[in-house]
């Protein structure tokens, strides 16, 4: 559908272009504006409150209005914003964070330890989108000093304390302050007009450098109504998909954004028979066998996925955190069907005459499932399935409602999409549930891997914690590099048009979800004068 | 007199019964709706970095697994109460969001409405008059396939031509983009609502366009007609002596059925034009799960269309004596 109405729509544009050449006619912005156009599930329904999700949630980015205790630098590693130090007591269980005395909501009264420890009661009771269960309390222990004591040892804790923006303890009412937010970030909220755009100002009594941006307008437009919209030089930045990439408008370059927005499949690791407690059947016998999921994940040429399915811009995902500091390098790997093949033959899956696999007269075949209306991963089910057929296996896609999919990924691979900014995800795909003693997607388990994520969580220092996050992936002898529990195929890129002059700053690898990422330092881009 | 208040009274019982079955009818598709709220607003990678106990408080917040029976009646009896509800997505009460919403596209709606009859009935008698002259073949082809094209695809078209290209018209939105509200006027607003508004109303004059043309080369050659002109009247004065009132009867029922035909159609011009109106917030709300808010607006569409349609049988009466209520009798 998208591709037609792409198609479509440059036809109509060249023929617009024969017709008569297309005025120039800049639009007003420069200088220290910018107006951009993301899309309109992008758009903060219940308004700009971190409670409810601002800035927080499954699309993690920079929440403008407010300020974090820390914030996330390109390369994904940890620094301070409001937090000026912190520390964890030697338990692991009490994180001690200071913070400056300089910080001021647009309302003129000081930021203090009492509105952050309020900010963090109120999501733990009430987030719609972040799981605090992990929090015991907060302790205010003087006006800029503050304890959050914890469950059980977490030391992604810095990570979390980089999504959640500070709200104002005397200001906050759930019912109105996502309408007419009140923070101490770079931007206030100047005006939203809900289902169209939200217009921010720089906040004048920002505690860090003043943006140089001093105006942002965002647009919440359909992907055809964005791409018009830069044909028509009426917005400085624009999200793209792929299918328009090669219609460039004039005075726009494309900005191609590296992204951890993965694609994937669960390979059920165990062989069947057993059921879960409501009856659903769990296992798989072909994927069951380490080799068979050991060659698919030497036998999947990602690069033909990317060009195919894609258009190119993507990049090969060999895990579920590539580029974060927390992946290991050993999870890549190289194109080697010959290698595939071999390991398939000496784990006895010998070729049957119709050139599928068969191994104590089960054939190697399984469905290749996919949330329908999905339409990148229905294409990488099929693209799959295609090159699976050369190794001698046969994988049919299936097309499946989120209804019946959790289900169905027990026992068939089932087509995911992941990436975010927190280890723990690389911890909720891969660690075991104390009921079922397999992980919760997929099921999976290994002592070796959840002692070493467990050791990680239980780190009291971040650099110790990356390399054990590495080492349940390798550990020199196996770990899930070796076990392939998922078999990751692509990284999706994110696509922007951009107006000439206007300098877009570094991003960091954007998580999954199109949206507000892009704007993360707006504060620092500039335009060419 | 009597008569005219037994029959309005049983309009509105009759108004009353449909907008139960339409709320049980749409309570049901959406209980049968395969979309799971928590994926669809969470997110799966999100869901996957929580864990199982605030994965069941979300549940029970989005009311995962309770009956579609109990919810049903629950929301029914807030209804009765005057309670519609708070929209779980926007966290804030549906009326509200509604009220909102119809505020924006209402002004809108009603022009490209109007438009739409007007232009449809024109242009219809045009086409019958001229029907064998390159005028009347003209409009009667461009009618047909404009009936025929889907309407976000016209206003893409539009877009294309008037912003893209001619770069006379705004690009979307409803408002100029970046503009504060109080310097907004209303003749930014106009700007703004000419395309969407055109869309509509050219997807909508088609179909009256069509039926208008029929009925006015039936009156045509019709006897009374023929007889009208024989007694040496010019054609204009036929047509507005004997013609207009016939004509009137099938433009008029079209026009006030197609109002649901203009809401419909609103929701995919909408997202062409990042109009902020009453379609926007359907689709957030059935593809997001919000149960409170789609029966919402479910409910205020149904009562628009119903009022146009009581409205068409009113004006019947007004304009075809035959048919007046109450007064037949007499």
């Amino acid at each position: 559908m998208r591709r037609i109405l792409a198609l479509a729509l440059a036809l109509s544009l060249s023929l617009a272009a024969c017709a008569a050449p297309a005025p120039q006619t800049r639009s007003a912005n420069s200088g220290d504006q910018v107006t951009a156009a993301i899309s309109i599930e992008s758009e903060p329904e219940a308004g700009f409150d971190p409670v409810y999700g601002w800035g927080a949630g499954e699309h993690v980015h920079e929440p403008l209005i407010q300020s974090t205790l820390t914030v996330t630098m390109p390369d994904l590693t940890i620094a301070n914003d409001l937090a000026t130090d912190f520390s964890v007591s030697e338990d692991a269980l009490t994180w001690r964070v200071s913070i400056r005395d300089d910080a001021y909501f647009t309302d003129e009264k000081q930021l203090t330890a009492k509105d952050v420890a309020f900010t963090y009661q109120t999501v733990k009771q009430e987030s719609s989108v972040n799981d605090f269960t992990m929090l015991r309390e907060v302790r205010v222990v003087d006006d800029v000093t503050l304890e959050f004591v914890l469950e059980h040892p977490y030391s992604a804790w810095p990570y979390v304390m980089s999504t959640i923006g500070i709200v104002p303890a005397h200001a906050y009412d759930a019912a109105t302050y996502g309408q007419a937010p009140i923070g101490s970030g770079r931007y206030l909220l100047k005006q939203w007009d809900k289902g169209q755009q939200a217009i921010f100002e720089a906040n004048p009594n920002y505690y860090g450098v003043a943006p140089k941006i001093r105006r942002l307008t965002v647009l919440f437009m359909a992907e055809e109504a964005a791409f018009l919209a830069a044909q028509a030089g009426q917005v400085d930045v624009a999200y793209t998909a792929a299918a328009y990439a090669a219609q460039a408008p004039s005075d726009y370059s494309l900005l191609v954004c590296k992204t951890v927005d993965n694609r994937g499949f669960n390979l059920p690791a165990v062989a069947p028979g057993a059921v879960t407690a409501q009856g659903v059947p769990i296992g798989n016998f072909v994927t069951a066998d380490p080799a068979v999921r050991r060659a698919m994940n030497l036998g999947i040429d990602r690069q033909a996925l990317i060009d195919d399915v894609l258009d190119g811009y993507g990049t090969p995902a060999y895990s579920v955190c590539d580029g974060l500091p927390w992946q290991s390098p050993q999870a890549v790997v190289f194109y080697d069907p010959q290698q595939a093949q071999q390991l398939l033959d000496e784990a006895g899956w010998v070729r049957s005459q119709d050139g599928i696999r068969v191994k104590d007269g089960v054939r190697a075949e399984f469905s290749l499932v996919y949330p329908a209306g999905d339409s990148v991963r229905q294409t990488l089910a099929a693209a799959v399935a295609a090159q699976l057929g050369t190794l001698g296996i046969a994988a049919s896609p299936e097309g499946v409602g989120w209804d019946s999919a959790y289900d169905r990924a027990l026992s068939q691979p089932l087509a995911w999409g992941w990436g975010a900014h927190t280890p723990m995800e690389l911890y909720q795909l891969h660690h075991t549930q104390s009921e079922s003693g397999l992980a919760l997607y997929t099921p999976y388990a290994s002592e070796a891997v959840d002692r070493y994520m467990d050791e990680a969580l239980a780190s009291r220092d971040l650099e110790q914690a990356y390399t054990l996050w590495q080492k349940a992936q390798w550990d020199g002898q196996g770990g899930i590099v070796q076990d392939v529990p998922w078999l990751w195929l692509v990284n999706i890129d994110h696509l922007f048009w951009v107006r000439d002059g206007l300098t877009v700053a570094e991003q960091k690898i954007q998580p999954h979800g199109h949206g507000w990422s892009i704007l993360n330092q707006i504060d620092q881009w500039s335009w060419k004068s | 007199m009597k008569k005219r208040i037994k029959w309005i009274a049983g309009k509105l019982l009759r108004m009353g019964l449909l907008l139960f079955g339409v709320s049980v009818l749409s309570f049901l598709l959406a209980s049968a709706s395969p979309v799971d709220p928590l994926q669809t607003n969470i997110g799966q990678a999100a869901l996957g970095a929580m864990s199982p106990e605030q994965i069941t408080r979300l549940e029970s917040y989005w009311q995962v697994g309770t009956p579609a029976l109990e919810r049903y009646l629950r929301w029914g009896a807030d209804l009765l109460r005057g309670d519609w509800g708070t929209s779980l997505l926007y966290r804030r009460p549906v009326l509200a969001v509604v009220g909102e919403r119809l505020a924006n596209s209402a002004g809108m709606l009603a022009c490209a409405w109007i438009f739409s009859g007007v232009l449809g009935l024109l242009l219809g008698m045009l086409a019958g008059l001229y029907r064998e002259k390159t005028a009347g073949k003209l409009i009667h082809r461009c009618s047909l396939v404009l009936s025929a094209l889907p309407t976000f695809w016209l206003g893409l078209v539009l877009l294309v031509v008037f912003a893209v290209w001619l770069r006379v018209l705004p690009i979307g939105l409803s408002v100029p983009a970046g503009m504060e509200a109080s310097i907004v006027t209303g003749g930014d607003r106009l700007r703004h609502a000419i395309l969407p508004g055109l869309t509509l109303s050219l997807s909508g004059a088609a179909s009256i366009t069509l039926h208008t043309r029929e009925k006015m080369t039936e009156i045509m050659a019709s006897d009374y007609f023929w007889f009208a002109k024989a007694r040496g009247e010019s054609t204009m004065l036929c047509i507005w002596r004997h013609g207009l009132r016939n004509l009137l009867l099938p433009a008029m029922t079209l026009q006030f059925a197609c109002i649901s035909e203009i809401i419909g159609g609103s929701l995919l011009a909408e997202q062409v034009f990042s109009y902020p109106g009453l379609g926007q917030a359907a689709v957030t709300a059935g593809l997001g799960g919000d149960f409170p808010l789609l029966l919402g607006v479910t409910m205020a569409c149904s009562v628009l269309v119903f009022l146009g349609n009581f409205a068409a049988d009113l004006l019947y009466g007004v304009v075809d004596p035959r048919i007046r209520k109450g007064g037949s009798a007499a």
